[in-house]
């Protein structure tokens, strides 16, 4: 009952949170210079027909009457059309956020099951070699450039071994994609019982999804061996110690104590890779959420990029309440 | 109350009563890197008998906690321990492996620390954290060891203890916490007990209490206890004897109402006085601090002399060894304080 109605207090706050975040988003995107008239029109474009354009875009209103529009509109759920690609932006966003999300989310899931054993393994142990290993993996991590690591990849796996399908896509051109009901490829084609395409988008998959995970396992990686020393090294450890508990609970009970931190960076991280992952995706020609923001930035097409904005600070939202509901399930100081 | 007052000459072993700890010239030091070893504890020799209560008093550094850590097994780096034995029913724990040892601690020798809430696992609920303990050493099914977690926190007399079965340590109130410690300290029914200043955070009233209450169950269980503290009004009512510690080594050991009748020690009677609220007294035996001897303490010289009032020229020269000074009494001072008895 206590987690119901702070879930709906939460929500009640989404949405002035969410408006808030429109305003700044589209202040900000109008503030770049650039005009999506004459990049609409071409360089031949006459004048008249430049002023006539703008005119039908709404972009010669005053800026506070140009957000109430946009806002109105995205009320009843539209988010405008691209220039470029000509398509409704919710419709485009339906398959490209999807896209992102699927890579975003496995890439994780890889970083976690490479930081996490081996974060509370290099707190855990008594050898300092190791310590320093896992300190080590952090800092080559940390300083390695994600498409470069791609690139390396690509060219191990695919250029000189072949083991792979050309990496460009979520899927070979030759497969139908399976019909949509997560947005997930591999998912779908599940459910669906597409094994072609399961297939194909799981060879897809692995190059980006091992990119992602190496570099990201990095900050986990240190976040959970610096936690796991702090907790190893508390009270309650020493304690626990003292009363004959075997080393293995002991090591339990404090992953369990440092979970909140570990659940803070990779939900920093799951919010921040919705954008941050757009070099991987150009460097696999991903199609994704955020090659579709970067492209729109770049040629004035502003919807694609208040779009983006709004669906991924929609799902930051989303994954932070999710958090707050682990740390209520996880701690019992905050349920008071 | 039934005391156990032991001449040192027919040592604690009368009859069958072997000593259940004896440290034999237990020697600690710590050595921080790039800095001068320092010695914590200095050839110290305890013996405490089967369901004998020995109270270890002394201030701050003067090794205490690193004697409980030392029988815990747990001295950490940069400590190290030197030289000695450390006897536990005739057993060398020095020598145990670390797995051995981890059956012990807990089951055999238990420890009841000080500032239970910060030492209590906060994410679990205390009867769970109590029933973990019996599970793992008594080797009993979870309903079990739940059930003796239950058992002991009705024996430690905490309200409601049902209820506070499933309280999280942040719940409860400072006696309360300390309460559920001394309850992990009995659960196994430990031969030895060590209370690291464990009552001294708590109100004097509960304190009382709880001191009572722990005793009750010591002597129900036949449980000896290594009772640390720095209150040396506590010891007087709790413990069967008394040995006082000083820079790590044991200046005096003496049963309980004769230490208490007349310390012979100087420093014990320092400790005493300090306490008094005769402010002549206190002034006699206490040495102002800007009196302190600037002068450096020579190597051979007894610890205590810089602060001693009663020093003489032999003091600086010669560091006394602990010797009987009557049947039961030891003392490690060339010119103890004698009185007449009457």
């Amino acid at each position: 009952m206590i987690v119901l109605r702070y879930i709906g207090s939460r929500l009640l706050f989404l949405v002035p949170q969410l408006i808030g975040i429109v305003l700044v988003g589209f202040v900000l995107i109008k503030a770049v210079p650039g005009d999506p008239a004459t990049l609409m029109l071409g360089p031949m474009a006459s004048a008249d027909s430049i002023a006539k354009l703008r005119g039908d875009l709404g972009l010669d209103q005053p800026m506070p009457t140009q957000f109430l529009i946009y806002l109105e509109k995205l009320i009843r759920g539209d988010f405008g059309t691209s220039w470029q690609t000509t398509q409704p932006v919710l419709s485009d966003l339906r398959t490209r956020f999807p896209a992102t999300l699927e890579l975003v989310t496995y890439g994780l899931l890889l970083a976690l099951l490479i930081a996490i054993p081996l974060g509370v393994f290099t707190a855990a142990t008594k050898r300092r070699a190791i310590r320093k290993l896992g300190g080590a993996y952090g800092l080559i991590a940390g300083a390695l450039p994600d498409f470069w690591l791609a690139l390396v990849l690509v060219f191990i796996f695919y250029s000189q071994l072949h083991w792979l399908a050309s990496p460009i896509g979520r899927i070979d051109l030759s497969v139908v994609p399976p019909d949509t009901i997560t947005g997930f490829y591999t998912i779908d084609s599940l459910l669906t019982g597409n094994w072609e395409a399961l297939v194909s988008s799981v060879q897809h998959l692995i190059l980006p999804v091992i990119t992602l995970g190496l570099i990201n396992a990095g900050p986990i990686l240190k976040m959970t061996q610096s936690t796991m020393e702090r907790m190893l090294g508390s009270d309650f450890s020493q304690y626990e110690r003292l009363c004959g508990l075997p080393r293995q609970l002991i090591v339990r009970h404090a992953f369990r104590n440092g979970l909140p931190s570990i659940i803070t960076i990779v939900s920093v991280l799951y919010g921040f890779l919705i954008g941050g992952a757009v070099l991987v995706e150009i460097v696999f020609s991903w199609g994704g959420a955020g090659q579709y923001a970067v492209q729109g930035v770049l040629n004035s097409d502003f919807n694609p990029v208040l779009g983006f904005v709004i669906f991924s600070a929609l799902f930051s939202l989303i994954v932070y309440l999710i958090v707050d509901l682990a740390y209520l399930a996880i701690d019992p100081r905050i349920r008071h | 109350m039934a005391l156990i007052r032991q001449a040192r000459d027919e040592p604690l072993s009368v009859g069958s009563k072997k000593p259940v700890l004896e440290t034999d010239n237990l020697t600690v030091s710590y050595r921080p890197y790039g800095l001068p070893p320092v010695e914590a504890l200095r050839k110290v020799n305890i013996k405490i008998a089967p369901g004998e209560i020995l109270g270890l008093v002394g201030e701050s550094g003067a090794g205490k906690t690193t004697l409980a850590k030392a029988i815990m097994g747990v001295i950490a780096k940069p400590g190290v321990v030197e030289s000695g034995r450390l006897l536990f029913n005739g057993t060398n724990l020095f020598q145990l492996s670390e797995e051995k040892l981890n059956q012990l601690r807990g089951a055999s020798i238990s420890i009841i620390v000080a500032n239970p809430r910060g030492e209590l696992n906060p994410l679990l609920m205390v009867g769970q954290q109590l029933a973990n303990i019996a599970r793992i050493h008594m080797r009993v099914s979870a309903r079990q060891a739940r059930q003796l977690a239950l058992d002991m926190l009705k024996a430690v007399k905490i309200p409601d203890p049902v209820r506070r079965f499933r309280a999280y340590p942040h719940e409860l109130s400072g006696g309360m916490a300390q309460r559920v410690v001394i309850a992990a300290g009995l659960i196994c029914s430990p031969q030895l007990v060590i209370s690291d200043d464990a009552t001294s955070g708590l109100d004097v009233t509960v304190q009382a209490q709880i001191l009572d209450l722990l005793k009750k169950l010591a002597r129900e269980r036949q449980t000896s206890m290594l009772y640390i503290t720095r209150d040396i009004g506590v010891a007087a009512n709790f413990c069967d004897r008394i040995a006082v510690l000083y820079k790590g080594e044991i200046v005096e050991e003496a049963p309980t109402g004769a230490f208490f009748e007349g310390p012979s020690h100087p420093y014990g009677n320092l400790l005493l006085a300090a306490f008094s609220h005769n402010s002549v007294l206190r002034k006699r035996w206490s040495t102002e601090l800007e009196q302190l001897q600037k002068r450096e303490t020579p190597a051979l010289a007894c610890l205590f002399v810089d602060r001693c009032p009663l020093r003489q020229g032999r003091c600086w020269q010669e560091h006394p060894e602990l010797r009987d000074l009557t049947p039961g009494r030891l003392i490690r001072c060339h010119y103890p304080v004698l009185r007449h008895r009457p």
